[in-house]
């Protein structure tokens, strides 16, 4: 069967006459250009395996011939995909153009796997729960900016760099570049909150954390329902871009590209949440912040365990509401019902109120 | 009618603080013996402008209640949306609002217009104050400074609500449910500029705190803010606006706070001691309801003559 794909396949290639818009030395796009390239796993879902030349043209992996990432990969068609892509493998084509040495994401993959975070590409276990390159790196496939580039600048650059290819290729590297890519506040939060409110996987790592002895930071269960109560977290919700969102106080300020990699838990002298660097953490923002200020907590919460005193502050708040509330409204009841009684009408009438009926026999006279 | 002690001790006062001459003085005893003994049936038979018939509040007070009125209600829609997020109304809200960015200049904004009513507030008031005491005019029953009476006339108005007397207490220019709800707005107001100010300068409140108190009074603050509001709004939404609008007598709403000025039923049914220092310092009054009492034959010893059970005179 596979061979009748792949020569249908063939031929269809061949019938189409391509022009393809990387270069597929490999032959991967024989068999992975088609819509209906994928499988169904054994939990039941659907993976597509399709590569859409003109849109792999446009992400950041574009230069990167397949068989560098998928180095597995030795004869055609393949074996069953075992482990898939290393993001710490090293590629054969590519050249650090500062160092000229093969290009890989393996530095910042070493210091990812030093943090809190940090796992190898397959885990088993509680490890598993931890994110991978891929779950923060989804690499958006499409950008439009890229997609309608300038004409006018392209222009201006073909009248020197004549391959217009090596233009169009070296302005989509560098704008991407430069232009600022990274998640907003929200996003940032709602990326953190896939799994830091997954509920089964804390109540997983809490159980194991007690089984083996290990602490776990004082607000792992609740950060963020505890955040997202937190003013910081409102506004952050509702798209304001200058309160504290996650990576601002859990990943140290300085290289922040970098430190985003290399989360520690606050109990780690170096995490800036540490109640050493707490101080410096909140001047970044607030920057009259002293010892006193940093005790503040910013993962606020009316959590029994958490805040016993915040618990019953908030339930003495509401019981005074809901008793004020009643006693007032009963009070109004009451004060309506006597006047009523007494012959007052909703609805002024030739200059008084007082023209209906009272029921005890005092009535204005007509 | 005879008056009450209180009421005679309110009207002596009164007319001794407006120098009233014998003249006037012997009118004013005139007409109030002439009144009838159930106050129910001045109140029940007076014809009151709706827009108002005595003077109540000073412009400066009408301002003042406009500042906090507007400024209230929009600090509430900038801000409840934020604190409720998760409510389904608090989306929708908070864009109609013009977004967080718009939202949070407005709130701030208004926050400090609403400071700015509450010291123009209180100047004024000590102003009045010295004035008054100056002048020797100053009279504090008739200010909003809480009396024993408030708790007297509370009771009473209560078991009259429930049918148990025939008359309201004789209240006077600020009656305990006034009191009340002024007392719990200034006290809220000063819940939010606490802990809104806690927000904005937390880095202050920690510095001047003693140690290990700045985090629960933080956490008090953050409670407080969402709090006091949602439960002011509350008590605008359900009680201040029902006594001044949907109240019997009161619908659609009571002119008070634009013209300053209360109708004369509402004046003798609630606050009969003020009424009493109307007709002292306003003989245009005197003049309406001597005309009302003969026009209407509601004098005591016109209804002895004409239910025959009194006296002739």
């Amino acid at each position: 069967m596979r061979y009748v794909i792949f020569i249908a396949a063939a031929i269809s290639l061949l019938a189409a006459g391509p022009v393809l818009a990387f270069e597929d030395d490999s032959g991967c796009l024989l068999c992975h250009k088609y819509p209906k390239m994928g499988r169904i796993t054994d939990t039941g879902a659907k993976r597509s395996y399709q590569v859409v030349p003109d849109t792999f043209s446009s992400t950041v992996h574009r230069n990167v011939p397949c068989t560098d990432c998928h180095s597995y990969i030795k004869q055609l068609p393949h074996r069953e995909v075992k482990e898939g892509v290393r993001c710490d493998s090293e590629c054969h084509s590519i050249k650090n153009a500062a160092t000229g040495k093969n290009f890989s994401h393996r530095s910042i993959v070493n210091k990812f796997k030093q943090s809190v975070h940090g796992r190898d590409k397959i885990e088993t276990g509680l490890d598993a729960d931890k994110p991978y390159c891929v779950t923060c790196h989804t690499n958006p496939i499409y950008n439009p900016d890229e997609a309608k580039l300038p004409e006018h600048i392209v222009d201006r650059c073909v009248v020197c760099h004549e391959d217009r290819d090596f233009v169009v290729n070296w302005y989509k590297h560098t704008s991407r570049r430069i232009r600022e890519v990274k998640r907003s506040p929200s996003e940032i939060v709602e990326l953190c909150s896939n799994c830091h409110s997954d509920k089964a996987l804390i109540e997983r790592h809490v159980r194991s954390a007690e089984e083996e002895g290990r602490e776990l930071g004082r607000k792992y269960p609740i950060a963020v329902e505890s955040y997202d109560d937190s003013f910081h977290g409102k506004v952050t919700r509702y798209g304001f871009t200058k309160a504290a969102n996650c990576l601002d106080c859990h990943a140290k300020k300085e290289n922040y590209y970098l430190n985003v990699h290399d989360i520690k838990p606050s109990r780690d002298p170096d995490s800036p949440v540490n109640e050493k660097n707490k101080v410096d953490t909140c001047r970044n923002c607030h920057v009259y912040a002293d010892e006193k200020y940093a005790q503040l907590d910013p993962h606020p919460s009316s959590n029994k365990d958490s805040n016993a005193f915040r618990y019953y502050a908030n339930i003495g708040y509401n019981l005074i509401g809901d008793v004020v509330i009643v006693l007032l409204l009963g009070m109004a009841l009451l004060e309506t019902m006597g006047r009523r009684r007494d012959g007052v009408s909703w609805i002024m009438h030739k200059g008084s109120s007082w023209w209906r009926k009272s029921s005890r026999g005092r009535d204005r006279i007509e | 009618m005879k008056l009450s002690a209180e009421a005679q001790t309110v009207l002596d006062k009164s007319m001794r603080i407006n120098r009233t001459d014998e003249v006037e003085r012997a009118e004013i005893e005139r007409l109030i013996e002439d009144m009838p003994d159930d106050r129910v049936m001045l109140y029940k038979n007076v014809v009151s402008n709706p827009i108002g018939d005595l003077p109540r509040y000073s412009i400066h007070i009408r301002i003042q209640h406009m500042l906090i009125f507007v400024t209230f209600l929009t600090l509430a829609f900038t801000g409840l949306p934020i604190a409720f997020i998760d409510q389904i109304w608090a989306q929708p809200l908070n864009d109609m609002v013009g977004g967080i960015d718009i939202s949070r200049v407005i709130h701030r904004t208004l926050a400090a217009v609403m400071i700015f009513a509450m010291i123009y507030h209180v100047v004024y008031l000590f102003w009045v104050l010295v004035r008054d005491i100056a002048m020797r005019r100053f009279d504090i029953q008739r200010s909003i400074i809480p009396t024993m009476k408030d708790i007297r006339d509370f009771r009473w108005d209560m078991q009259y609500s429930v049918g148990r007397g025939d008359q309201r207490p004789e209240m006077d220019k600020f009656m305990y449910k006034q009191k009340i709800h002024y007392y719990a707005a200034a006290f809220g107001n000063l819940v939010m500029v606490l802990s809104g100010s806690s927000f904005i300068f937390p880095e202050f409140w920690a510095a001047i705190l003693p140690e290990g108190s700045a985090s629960y009074f933080q956490e008090m603050m953050r409670l407080s803010h969402p709090h006091e509001a949602l439960l002011a709004l509350l008590v605008i939404a359900f009680w201040h606006w029902y006594n001044v609008h949907l109240a019997p007598g009161r619908f659609p709403m009571q002119w008070t706070f634009l013209t300053g000025k209360i109708t004369r039923e509402h004046q003798i049914e609630e606050h009969f001691l003020e009424y009493l220092r109307n007709l002292v310092e306003l003989p245009e009054e005197r003049e309406y309801l001597s005309d009302l009492l003969i026009a209407r034959e509601l004098s005591p010893k016109t209804y002895d003559e004409t239910s025959g059970a009194g006296e002739s005179l």
